[in-house]
Parts: structure tokens; C-alpha cells; sequence
């Protein structure tokens, strides 16, 4: 545990408000309090980082990201939230492990990713959702395939698959567009696709990169209310995003990043940075 | 078990998707392992006529038709008493000339032929077929046999097995070599070509694979149907190759036995049925290790 580092984020619940209220910027008291139930941090963390740095060959002067140390627990939303280049989509790749950290640990659900065996990296991913900002849909086949097909390649039988896929995709709203290619869908219904495969699996966590980052306001407001829902299952959720609006909106636990480094962690938090 | 079907269906659906080079790398299995066959083939041809000549351990020292009775007799005495001699019997130029007579199909050749060009000959059996050298040798440096050898050298007067076998032997090792290096060529044409289709396929499926990797799709699952490409085209190939040279048994090998009377050629059909399960494996080998190699380069899990 690192608390020190965390910036005052492992606080009780009652805390929390008068926490927010100290550590962030004026914009957070000006800004209505949401009525979000707050998530008590206990248990085993999903997420454990403890200074991890990641350094790329191509930049050795420069770390994408430097002695991060954090904490998300069971349940939470968190908005990981930073300027282009901040490390946000490096600290993505890291918890999926398709990065190794270049010092420091990384435990996800008890399980240290630098001792991982190469073998155990896809039960890993399976039991985390993964969203990004493309999709990463396959155009030749129809939504209610793209979905399946992540049922597929992890070996479900036919019956989970032809209950499953149905039940997500109309958690998604998408029930009515089961034989769409994904050229046919606009990009919200592609994005909602997107999640609809990312938790098919029902995985404890979802990790999402920038998933509203090609898709306007309003419609990023109903992706953002389908992480909310998803979020309420139980789900535990991470969205790395540059979208001022939906994180001032939502008032969740933020993360910020700035080249590299955690600038802060709040709870209830605004994006926080001047564009 | 449905993960196998699954990967059977992706390999069929590559096939489709990159014909030409499928067809290609099919090809070039094909011709690898048919050529493969024919020299196995060929190998168990040439090893079933040197042993039969082998197993004629007898020796033939032709006699000069000057020669005297007396020597003649001697000589005989002589070679009677080396080791290694089972019996010795004596043709003379009119029996050596019937049996040709009855050997060749139209006697008439003989017949116009007048005298009779055949010399006498004395025959040599042998109990053991490895001291044929070596009663040769005592033979060919007898004065007495000197004396009565048809030709002036007397070596050339000894025809024995163990010279046809040399002369046998020196061919098949000339053409067995070549057969290697060929085979070796061939075998590193097909996995090139394995190795580049498969490639095609990884690229082609590029998007699939990633994803595959996000939702969590084992290692052994993304690389299956690859695996499965490989070796499918192989079978292909050694199915072909199989076919072809069962059909080479069928026509052209009852003709060369024919024309080749003289040679043991016949192999039964269980030497075959050995060769195309031995195609089988070597195109399976040559399938997985080529795209094998190709996954190890192009897709990273």
C-alpha cells in the first residue's frame, strides 16, 4: 500500500466530499454535487499500481509514465483523464498487459502481471473488457456475429453464446440491429457494439480508451450513461478520456495525468485542466 | 472439440481467401513429396536388383576355345580346391551356344549367325557369397588359368557378381545423391512457399487476430486454424503426390517390367502403402514447421 502517494484518495466515505472540496481546483465547488452513491473503498484492489514506471525505447529521457502508484477498487468508476501524450492509453496498455512496466509492480485481482507467464495473459484479458476509441469491430460480420465472436474465440459452447450475446445487446439498446454490418450503424451504435462485446464475458472489470473520443456530445452522453449502468452491475470501470464535458458531468473519481506523472486523485473530481 | 471444427473451418476459409498462393504452396508440396516417392521408389527397385544379384554368387571364367583339354581339367582341380567353392561345372561352346538359343526368343538370330562366336566356360558355385572376391582373385592370378583365358587379360575372362554389384553401386550412389539434393531443395521450396502462404493468411486476418488477443482468445486457439492451413495443404499435397505415383504403379511400372524382363523391378503393395504414409508424414512435418516458422515471425501473441 502507498497511501502517501495517493493524494488523500483512500479517505472513508463521509470524508470524501470535504476531501474533493480541499484538493481540487475552485471549478469542483462550483460545479453541482451529483447524487452518486459513493463506492467504499475496501477489499482487494482490481487495480494495484506501485511506482510503475514505463519508459520507451524510442524515448529513453522522456517516461510515459513515472512512479504511479494507485489503487481502484471492486466497483468504482474512474476518469483517467489527461492531455494527448500524458501516459493515459500507456497506463491502458499496461493494465491489459500489453506492456510490461519498466520497473515497478502491477498487480490486477491479486495477480502480479511482471511474474505473469505468457500463457495466463489471455485468461487475464478475459476478465477484463476492453473498449476503444475505433471500435475494432470486424466489417465483414454483423453485430450479432462481432459480439458472439468474442464468445467464440474463448471456447463458450453454442447455448451461452445464443443466450448471451441477445441479453448484452439489448442491455445495449441495439436489440433491433442484431444483422447490421457495422458500416451500417452510425458511430455511437458501433460504440455501443463495442461494449456490448467488452462485457459479453461478464468481466469484473471494463477498461475503456477514449470511447467517446469520435463521437459527439450527445451521443457520448448515452455511452457514458451505458458505463454508468454497466458500472451499477457491479463492473468495475476505467475511462481514460479528454472529455471535459462527461467528467465534470458525472463527477466520479478522477485520475489525472501530466506527462507522465499523477498529478491527482480525487473523489467526486473534475477534468481540471485548462484546455 | 468444437475449437478443432472451428479451426478446420477457418483453415477451408483460407483456402478460398488466398487461392492462388494456396494453390501454389499445394503445388509445390505436391511435387516435393511425388518426387520424394519416386526415388523411395526407385530406392527399393535398385536394392531388390542388387540383391538378387547379389545372391548369384557364382563365378564364370571363360575358357579360350585354343585351349587344352588337359588345362581345362586342371584349372577345374584347381579352383575345386579353394575356399569357399561348392561346385564347379564345365560348358562347353555347343551348350553355351543352346542356351543361348533357348535364352533369346527367336532362334534364328543363331542360326544366321554360322559359327559360333560363344566360348566355353567353367562355373563356379559358391557356399559363401562373400569369398566371391577372393576365389575371383586366386583365379585371375593362376598361371595355369593365364594359359586358357579367353581374352589376353585374364580379369576380363571372370564375370562374377560382386563387380556388377560395384558397377551397380557406383550409379545408384551418383543418382541417390542427386536424389537428396533435390529432395532438400524441394523440401526448402515447399516451406518457403508454406511459410509465405501462411503469412498471407496471418496478414489477411490481422484484425481478427487482434481482437482475438483483446477478448482473451488463447495462444493455442489463435494459432490453431494457422496451424491447420499448413498442414491441410500438405495433406493436399501428399494426397496428390500419392495419387500420382499409384497411378504411375498402375500404368508405367507393368510396361517397364516388360521391357526389363531380365530385373526383379516388382515391389508389392504394401511397400507402396509404406511410401504414401511416409509422403503423408513428411508433408505433414513440412506444413507445421513451415507455418510454424511463419508464425513465429508474423504473429505475435
Amino acid at each position: 500500500m502507498t497511501e502517501a502517494t495517493n493524494q488523500g484518495a483512500r479517505q472513508p466515505r463521509n470524508a470524501a466530499a470535504t476531501q474533493s472540496m480541499r484538493s481540487a481546483p475552485d471549478l469542483s465547488t462550483a460545479l453541482p454535487s451529483l447524487e452518486v452513491d459513493d463506492i467504499p473503498q475496501q477489499g482487494t484492489p482490481v487495480i494495484s499500481f506501485d511506482r510503475v514506471s514505463k519508459v520507451y525505447p524510442a524515448q529513453p529521457n522522456r517516461p510515459a509514465l513515472e512512479n504511479i502508484s494507485l489503487q481502484i477498487y471492486p466497483g468504482e468508476f474512474v476518469f483517467l483523464v489527461g492531455h494527448s501524450g500524458s501516459g493515459k492509453s500507456t497506463l491502458v496498455r499496461l493494465i491489459i498487459r500489453e506492456l510490461r512496466p519498466s520497473s515497478g509492480t502491477i498487480t490486477i485481482a491479486n495477480e502480479d502481471l511482471g511474474s505473469m507467464r505468457n500463457w495466463r495473459v489471455p485468461y487475464l484479458r478475459r476478465n477484463i473488457g476492453c473498449v476503444f476509441q475505433d471500435f475494432k469491430l470486424l466489417p465483414n460480420k454483423t453485430v450479432y456475429e462481432n459480439v458472439a465472436f468474442a464468445l467464440e474465440v474463448i471456447g463458450k459452447n453454442r447455448n451461452v453464446i445464443r443466450t448471451q450475446v441477445p441479453e448484452v445487446l439489448r442491455l445495449v439498446g441495439l436489440q433491433d440491429k442484431l444483422d447490421k454490418l457495422p458500416d451500417q450503424l452510425s458511430g455511437g451504435e458501433a460504440q455501443r457494439v463495442s461494449i456490448a462485446r467488452a462485457i459479453v464475458n461478464r468481466p469484473p472489470l471494463l477498461v475503456c480508451d477514449e470511447p467517446t473520443g469520435n463521437l459527439d456530445p450527445q451521443t457520448s452522453r448515452g455511452i457514458m450513461d451505458l458505463l454508468e449502468r454497466i458500472n451499477r452491475t457491479g463492473t468495475t470501470v476505467l475511462v481514460a478520456t479528454h472529455d471535459r464535458e462527461m467528467v465534470d458531468n458525472m463527477r466520479r473519481r478522477v485520475i489525472a495525468l501530466e506527462r507522465g506523472h499523477l498529478t491527482r486523485d480525487q473523489q467526486r473530481g473534475v477534468y481540471g485542466f485548462d484546455v | 472439440m468444437s475449437s478443432l471444427a472451428y479451426f478446420i473451418k477457418q483453415a477451408f476459409q483460407g483456402f478460398t481467401r488466398n487461392l492462388s498462393t494456396t494453390l501454389g504452396s499445394i503445388i509445390t508440396i505436391f511435387l516435393s513429396l511425388f518426387i520424394i516417392g519416386l526415388f523411395l521408389a526407385g530406392a527399393i527397385v535398385i536394392d531388390n536388383i542388387v540383391k538378387s544379384v547379389e545372391s548369384e554368387v557364382s563365378i564364370t571364367a571363360y575358357v579360350s576355345d585354343d585351349a587344352k583339354q588337359t588345362d581345362i581339367n586342371a584349372m577345374e582341380d584347381y579352383i575345386k580346391g579353394l575356399d569357399g567353392v561348392a561346385n564347379v561345372s564345365f560348358t562347353t561352346k555347343e551348350q553355351a551356344l543352346e542356351d543361348f538359343r533357348n535364352m533369346s526368343s527367336n532362334a534364328e538370330i543363331v542360326d544366321e549367325l554360322g559359327g559360333n562366336p560363344l566360348p566355353a566356360s567353367i562355373n563356379i558355385e559358391l557356399s559363401d557369397p562373400q569369398m566371391v572376391q577372393s576365389v575371383a582373385d586366386q583365379i585371375e592370378t593362376s598361371d595355369l588359368f593365364k594359359k586358357i583365358a579367353d581374352e589376353d587379360n585374364p580379369a576380363d575372362s571372370l564375370k562374377y557378381g560382386q563387380r556388377t554389384v560395384e558397377r551397380l553401386f557406383s550409379v545408384t550412389n551418383y543418382v541417390r545423391y542427386i536424389g537428396i539434393a533435390l529432395i532438400v531443395l524441394l523440401v526448402f521450396i515447399s516451406l518457403v512457399f508454406i511459410n509465405n502462404t501462411i503469412r498471407l493468411a496471418i496478414m489477411a486476418r490481422r484484425k481478427e487476430i487482434a481482437i482475438m488477443r483483446l477478448v482473451g482468445a488463447s495462444n493455442g486457439f489463435i494459432r490453431g486454424p494457422f496451424l491447420m492451413e499448413g498442414a491441410l495443404h500438405a495433406v493436399i499435397g501428399a494426397l496428390l503426390a500419392a495419387g500420382c505415383l499409384e497411378l504411375l504403379r498402375h500404368l508405367a511400372l507393368p510396361r517397364l517390367q516388360a521391357s526389363l524382363a531380365f530385373l526383379p523391378i516388382g515391389i508389392d503393395g504394401n511397400t507402396f502403402l509404406l511410401i504414401y504414409l511416409i509422403l503423408l508424414a513428411a508433408g505433414l512435418v513440412i506444413g507445421l514447421i513451415g507455418s510454424a516458422f511463419a508464425m513465429r515471425r508474423y504473429l505475435k501473441v
